[in-house]
């Protein structure tokens, strides 16, 4: 942890900040966030580097699924995702978000996460121990360190892919595009 | 001097409550058996939300904070800290209740633009908040004038100087009960902490703020701990002074030709006399659980309120 190197904060502020200050939104979507409440108590205590849970998803840059991702919760996931302010990082926990978990043949969970939002990094596992958040808020840090938790770009460049599969989901998405989605191939070479 | 003192005072009362800030997270931490953020912590947030995109409601949404913002930072102009005031000359005690009232209204008219009904909500209970302290404070103010005869701050401070502390002589011992049962609801820490309820009302009027927006909301914040605690010193524990013989000291070090020395002492005694209350407020913070609005109004309105006209009638008749 370099949170006391005075030269980084001085080389990279911005990058620092993000690193040492995640606010972070918990999406109670299931059993994952019985695992939560020890993880930002007195037993292991994700204050101590700058982890704090928030209220609302203005305020927020970490955004931890917790859980089985149902396609009704998906619409919440994806509102409140975009309404966090750039950049934002995004992380699934547990194994459902991941493959569909022990829901894999259930007619109504979400299977891959990834395909309606971007994903920085997973946390595997049936349940994650607390332990394991802060292992995964540790690659997080060498990622942004190293410019790889990038998926607020992604989204921006591939929105057209993402709205695509969330169009595919629900038929009619109720909320206008966050990224104007322009058609290159129909417009034409001219 | 003078502008030497208009340019300084800001940076120093930011310092001061951005550490008090760090300092309540870290003794909340401790308190409950946590190691707790580095003291830094508030820093880094403000460093990341200045670096963070945001999204705007409006003109009013930006210029309601950067009101509310620049209202604070006059207020701490007219507050003497130690022995030096920048504006001490002009106004006192009723310009420092016309500009307090900015605060919340800046914050309001941010927060009516922003139009979440979490903010209306956080908003009114935060104005009804004002209207329960403020008639306390008035009552502790105008008993506060009246013993002293003066409206000016720094005469309060120096009359303090030679006959001990408000807070201890007699008279306006009441009224320094009342301003200390009030002083969380000033500061919005705990018992009154209904403006900010996170687990009711989503954070309240901050709740639409992010990067920048929150940055400025964090620094008010700041302002408004400095504003609420050295109101209090300055009021009724005298200030940046500890007696006849600190004054007399003062006076024979000045006269040595060594004022910066005597500024500078008077600074750190004012410092540490708010960091004792201060943290007094932590601790009241820690063990409470919140009140509702009408009860934090009913308990304003009742106790403060008869201890502070108590008072207020006290001093009427020993000063008739």
């Amino acid at each position: 942890m370099d949170r006391n190197n005075f030269i980084k904060w001085l080389k990279a502020p911005a990058k620092m900040g993000h690193k040492y200050s995640l606010h972070v939104v918990y999406f109670c979507t299931g059993c994952g966030i019985i695992e939560i409440p020890p993880s930002i108590t007195t037993r292991w205590d994700a204050e101590r580097f700058g982890i704090i849970p928030v209220a609302t998803p203005r305020q927020a840059n970490l955004f931890l699924i917790t859980g089985y991702v149902s396609v009704k919760t998906l619409k919440a996931i994806i509102r409140t995702y975009e309404q966090m302010p750039e950049p934002k990082f995004t992380v699934g926990f547990g194994s459902c978000p991941i493959n569909g978990g022990m829901y894999w043949d259930s007619y109504n969970t979400i299977k891959h996460l990834d395909k309606y939002i971007p994903v920085d990094g997973w946390i595997a596992g049936c349940m994650p121990r607390p332990e394991a958040i802060f292992v995964a808020v540790t690659h997080l840090w060498t990622l942004i360190d190293k410019e790889m938790a990038n998926g607020y770009k992604r989204y921006r460049e591939n929105y057209k892919y993402y709205r695509a599969n969330q169009e595919q989901l629900y038929g009619k998405v109720e909320w206008p595009p966050l990224f104007p989605i322009e058609d290159k191939d129909e417009s034409g070479p001219s | 001097m003078n502008i030497i003192g208009i340019i300084l005072f800001p940076p120093i009362a930011f310092i001061i409550g951005i550490f008090f800030i760090g300092l309540s997270r870290r003794i909340m931490a401790r308190i409950q058996w946590r190691y707790g953020p580095p003291i830094t912590q508030p820093i880094i947030d403000i460093v990341k939300l200045f670096n963070q995109s945001s999204v705007s409601h409006g003109i009013i949404f930006g210029l309601g904070i950067i009101l509310s913002l620049a209202g604070s930072i006059v207020v701490v102009l007219f507050l003497p800290l130690g022995k030096i005031c920048p504006i001490s000359n002009s106004g006192g005690l009723l310009v420092i209740l016309y500009l307090m009232i900015l605060m919340p209204l800046g914050a309001a008219l941010s927060g009516g633009e922003a139009a979440n009904p979490n903010t209306s909500i956080g908003i009114s209970r935060k104005l009804i908040l004002a209207l329960g302290y403020e008639v306390p404070l008035l009552l502790i103010l105008l008993a506060v004038m009246t013993y002293y005869k003066t409206i000016s701050i720094v005469e309060i401070v120096t009359m303090q100087q030679s006959v001990g502390w408000s807070l201890i002589s007699l008279p306006l011992l009441l009224s320094g009960i009342a301003y200390l049962f009030i002083l969380p609801a000033i500061l919005g820490v705990r018992p009154f902490e209904l403006i900010q309820a996170p687990q009711e009302i989503s954070s309240g009027p901050i709740v639409e703020y992010g990067g920048k927006f929150l940055a400025l909301a964090t620094i008010q914040h700041a302002f408004g701990l400095f504003i609420g605690v050295a109101l209090f010193v300055n009021l009724f524990l005298g200030g940046g002074g500890i007696g006849s013989i600190s004054t007399q000291l003062g006076s024979i070090l000045t006269s040595a030709g060594l004022g910066c020395i005597v500024s500078f002492l008077t600074g750190l005694i004012f410092f540490l006399k708010m960091l004792v209350v201060f943290v007094i407020c932590i601790f009241i913070n820690a063990v409470y659980p919140r009140l509702r609005i009408e009860q934090a109004v009913k308990y304003l309105w009742k106790w403060p309120t008869m201890l502070a006209f108590a008072g207020l009638v006290i001093v009427f008749i020993i000063r008739r």
